[in-house]
């Protein structure tokens, strides 16, 4: 055999390798979706959005109380873990910059990025939840910030600094003051950047369990009071798949459709503003 | 020691033993730089790369205190202040010494918006105003007729030329004294540059111009005063007309004839 044979060879191997594990990745992930939209579409009524748990043996139960729980949830975790996260990017792309201080503070976030979901939900459980005594939807709310907030953090981080200095140094040679610099100019460049981290952080923790079962816990009727344990799909879909019961399986099921469908759409919209800041 | 003509004209700036320490650096890389800067003339500063001309220009409007540690030493006088003090007011400076950048600097918002931005920073709010002055500032940037029926559009959409036009429209909406050039035209086409260089020229009438550029041809064309600057160090300060036809330094002589550079 030729060198030129045995090249080509070798590459066509190593074409046919990674073209069947791309199809095996991909493969799984059509499977899952295929049953999820299947299974999920089945149990999908409109007492699904209507009612709320109900003990097993009715068929007239829904999620009413576990997608409000879940809204909620969210919402408060966006709230506390999205100006936060905006805020310590900003510190380190403009003003912690290399300095010691904003590299020790990228590291850690890097890391709290791969912890395991269930430590922050332990750690939550142990600073919130053991001192007020019992579980609340607080409790969850934090654990989901604390989740959310250095995803958010590395993306603005990483997409101020893409602003390209000679914007900041334009502006401030106007005589512009720093922070008018960074409202008008430096967000304004890095705007579709931002809400994508933004809406990827937000998607990541709507699928979180763990940190809510030792947090949130959970509710099997409709509960708007942060003092107290709150539904959550996740937890719910946790609950009812293991039970024993047709009817909450089948709310399982209808569950893990609708919350599925909700980060999809989250990752694509996120993934969207990106490919149109990168089309520029 | 730099030969220097003798200035007639009354001085915009006046550098005096300047040095220039970019931090972590040991040695200054500007070094006891003294020289005048003729009002309503264009002064072009040329010199290999790395000579320092571009870390002069950027002294004029303190722009090197964005980064930390850099350090200024000696005067430049402007308006009968040194400016190199801790106590100047950096905004009010930088209004008053204007800088275009070697890249077109147009900020994420729309044409109007962009020529606005300074005014607005002043405070002026007034619409009749704003609108007035940013047509101005664009017709005396050669810029309205190509911009005039879409001043609400995104900025980034121009050309480069356009949007280098732009970036000076908005420096001098807010009628600077000293516009510094950090070479201009270095990533335009000819055709632009050759549209920069006549605003350049026209902008003399009302403000003091300093220019950093690697041309030499664009510093015999537009300039008045030249300055050959080298190692951090001023060589020759003269005429532009004498520096490129009869220089008194041997220096200047071997690099405008292009033996080193």
């Amino acid at each position: 055999m030729t060198h030129t044979q045995k090249r080509i060879l070798i590459n066509e191997i190593v074409m046919a390798l990674s073209t069947l594990s791309a199809i095996i990745g991909i493969g799984f992930l059509l499977w899952i979706l295929g049953v999820l939209v299947t299974n999920g579409l089945e149990a999908l009524s409109t007492t699904i959005f209507t009612a709320e748990g109900a003990p097993p043996g009715n068929s007239d139960g829904g999620l009413k109380h576990a997608l409000i729980g879940q809204l909620i949830l969210v919402s408060y975790a966006a709230l506390f873990g999205v100006p936060l996260g905006i805020l310590a990017g900003t510190y380190l792309s403009e003003y912690g910059l290399k300095s010691k201080m904003a590299e020790t503070i990228r590291d850690i976030s890097d890391i709290m990025m791969s912890a395991p979901s269930i430590v922050i939900g332990a750690f939550v459980y142990a600073i919130v939840v053991a001192p007020m005594g019992h579980f609340s939807g607080w409790a969850g709310s934090i654990a989901l910030a604390i989740i959310m907030i250095p995803i958010i953090l590395r993306t603005t981080d990483d997409m101020l600094q893409l602003v390209p200095s000679t914007l900041r140094e334009a502006a401030f040679a106007l005589g512009a003051p720093k922070y008018k610099v960074i409202i008008q100019v430096v967000y304004r460049g890095a705007k579709a950047g931002i809400l994508t981290g933004v809406l990827l952080g937000v998607a990541r923790v709507a699928g979180e369990t763990a940190p809510l079962l030792f947090t949130s816990f959970n509710d099997n009727f409709l509960n708007t009071n942060m003092n107290e344990p709150m539904a959550s799909l996740t937890v719910t879909i946790y609950n009812y798949a293991t039970s024993p019961y047709e009817d909450w399986q089948q709310l399982g099921w209808a569950a893990a459709f609708i919350l599925s469908m909700f980060i999809l759409t989250l990752n694509i919209i996120g993934r969207l503003f990106l490919l149109k800041r990168k089309g520029r | 020691m730099a030969t220097i003509v003798e200035i007639t004209e009354p001085k915009a700036l006046e550098v005096k033993d300047f040095e220039f320490t970019y931090a972590k650096a040991d040695a200054p890389s500007i070094k006891k730089l003294s020289m005048p800067i003729a009002r309503h003339n264009i002064t072009a500063l040329i010199g290999p790369s790395g000579c320092g001309k571009t870390t002069l220009l950027r002294s004029f409007n303190r722009i090197h205190d964005l980064y930390p540690g850099n350090k200024y030493e000696g005067e430049i006088i402007f308006k009968d202040r040194n400016i190199l003090t801790p106590k100047e007011d950096l905004i009010k400076l930088r209004i008053q010494i204007g800088m275009i950048f070697q890249k077109p600097t147009a900020f994420p918002m729309s044409i109007f918006d962009n020529v606005a931005y300074g005014m607005r920073l002043q405070g002026i709010k007034n619409k009749t105003e704003l609108q007035g002055r940013v047509e101005k500032a664009l017709q005396d940037a050669a810029i309205w007729g190509e911009v005039k029926d879409r001043l609400k559009h995104d900025a980034n959409g121009l050309s480069g030329g356009q949007q280098q036009r732009l970036c000076i429209a908005r420096a001098i909406a807010v009628e600077p004294e000293v516009l510094l050039f950090d070479e201009p035209t270095s990533a335009l086409d000819p055709i632009s540059t050759g549209g920069i260089e006549e605003l350049i020229v026209e902008l003399r009438e009302r403000v003091s111009i300093i220019i950093v550029t690697h041309n030499m041809q664009q510093a015999a064309r537009v300039s008045d005063y030249t300055g050959f600057m080298y190692l951090g160090e001023l060589v020759e300060l003269g005429r532009t007309e004498e520096i490129f036809v009869t220089p008194r330094e041997r220096l200047t002589e071997e690099y405008i004839t292009g033996k080193f550079g």
